[in-house]
């Protein structure tokens, strides 16, 4: 065992009721989320006479990331959400002590033999699939628009806002992250926040869990077409369930370069299922706000995460290439919303 | 005759993607060697463009500056402007060129926000041509591998 695998198989062993001879072994880092370091691992012990296995998913605060969120905030997220008709995988222990493990962190459960990248899904077998996978993926998304946050219990977690500024609240806050780490101007994102404040949206429909990365790329998918997981929930909050829709419609997600939302479906399909699933109107004025603000919002994390390689603070080459190549991107598609794209 | 230094960033990246990446462990560094190579590519990109670009953008923005001037009504922006459009590069380097062209979007950006504050089609005609720098800076910054 590794040094890392023996504090967290000390961790575990206070944390499973009677659990004995605990192991862990085959930590290792895979991709997943943008926020936290992300690992899986076997978890082996005895208990009631019987040796049981595991496989875990560990997610640990790195010093730096694209973006900074509350881990309370996401694991709450998927234990909200665990059994219900939102698949997530089972959020089982959080520790904000970074005694454990010198960083707070939170484990759940693996699950295996599925694909989430963008690259499996442009190629066989799963190609043929993706317009299924998009009425599921769209019609999940209803689903997280259409549940009670306060039925759920994330109302608590989760600081509510009043109908009509829950676009104020996410568009000061990526103001704010820009004015802070921005390392060069940025005319198009700027003149975007100055034209989202003069055309402020009808206020939401109603107040909702608010996945927040809701793109291709963050579910788990299997060979039959099916979603089987919706993962990173490290940016939830309540708010508009527009800002999803418009979020996971964004052009900067449509690498298949073929003209179909998040690389799956038409746009005007998904946003019917989207609001058969969801009962609400994706009002076309509205819908373009949250789609601009989009821009602003990637914009901020493109920034971020470029602020934090040139910072030395984390050296992922990711960082470097979303800053520049997403960034970019992410003014073409705000240019090409407002008309402004040759 | 001797190697181009495009040429050189564009042999690194076929290595690290056919050669090496395929044999490194585990997937996560798999993955990110893979990046790096991605990464040269754009370098390699941005390699060829990146004087004329910053070149041919603080020209562009000059003569925007000193077109505007003239509609604009504050009499500080007027003359931060107009000091803007007659200041030249000093040098070639990548670095200075950059430092000039962050000063001279930082500008744009003052000019845009006051000109939207503007009536009359003077002051849309400035507006339509600043939207129009907008999207040629946009351009010229683009890379192969952006999803759009």
């Amino acid at each position: 065992m590794s040094d890392l695998e023996r504090r967290l198989a000390a961790y575990l062993a206070l944390r499973v009721p009677d659990a004995r001879s605990v192991e862990v072994s085959g930590l290792e880092r895979i991709h997943g989320g943008a926020s936290r370091e992300t690992s899986r691992f076997v978890l082996r012990y005895q208990q009631d006479g019987q040796r049981i296995e595991r496989r875990l998913i560990l997610r640990r605060d790195p010093p730096g990331s694209l973006i900074e969120t509350d881990r309370r905030v996401e694991f709450a997220a998927y234990r909200a959400f665990h059994g219900s008709g939102v698949p997530v995988p089972e959020a089982l222990w959080l520790e904000e002590d970074p005694a454990p493990l010198d960083f707070p962190f939170f484990i759940m459960e693996e699950l295996t033999d599925l694909e989430s990248s963008i690259q499996a899904l442009l190629s066989p077998p799963y190609l043929p699939l993706r317009a299924k996978i998009g009425q599921r993926k769209w019609t999940i998304l209803g689903e997280i628009a259409q549940a009670d946050p306060a039925r759920l219990g994330l109302v608590g977690l989760m600081p509510p806002a009043a109908l009509e500024q829950c676009w104020q609240r996410e568009l000061t806050h990526w103001e704010r992250v820009l004015d802070e780490d921005e390392l060069e101007p940025q005319p198009v994102t700027r003149a975007v926040i100055r034209w989202l404040r003069r055309n402020p949206p009808p206020p939401a429909q109603k107040l909702s869990v608010v996945h927040a990365d809701y793109r291709t790329g963050n579910f788990l998918f299997d060979a039959e077409g099916e979603i089987r997981a919706i993962l990173d929930w490290e940016m939830a909050h309540l708010g508009d369930p527009l800002e999803d829709l418009a979020w996971g419609l964004g052009a900067v997600w449509q690498w298949s370069r073929d003209g179909l939302a998040g690389s799956l479906l038409p746009r005007a399909e998904a946003i019917r299922i989207w609001e058969r699933a969801s009962g609400l109107r994706a009002e076309p004025s509205a819908l373009l706000w949250w789609e601009l603000f989009s821009c602003v919002k990637g914009q901020g994390i493109w920034v971020s995460g470029g602020r934090e390689f040139q910072d030395g603070v984390n050296h992922d080459p990711v960082l470097c290439m979303s800053s520049w190549m997403m960034g970019n991107s992410q003014d073409r598609a705000a240019l090409a919303l407002l008309g402004h794209l040759p | 005759m001797k190697p181009e230094a495009s040429h050189a960033l564009e042999r690194l990246m076929q290595a690290l993607l056919t050669e090496i990446a395929p044999s490194v462990q585990p997937a996560y560094r798999q993955a990110s060697v893979s990046i790096q190579a991605m990464l040269l590519l754009s370098v390699r990109e941005e390699l060829e463009r990146a004087a004329a670009r910053r070149v041919e953008e603080n020209r562009a923005l000059r003569a925007l500056f000193a077109d505007a001037a003239k509609a604009v009504t504050e009499a500080p922006l007027r003359d931060h402007l107009a000091s803007a459009a007659a200041s030249t590069d000093a040098s070639l380097l990548v670095s200075e060129l950059e430092a000039g062209n962050r000063a001279l979007r930082a500008l744009l950006i003052e000019l845009h926000a006051h000109v939207e504050s503007l009536v009359g089609p003077e002051a849309r005609r400035i507006e339509a041509a600043i939207w129009r720098e907008l999207s040629a800076s946009t351009e010229r910054r683009k890379l192969s591998l952006g999803p759009c």
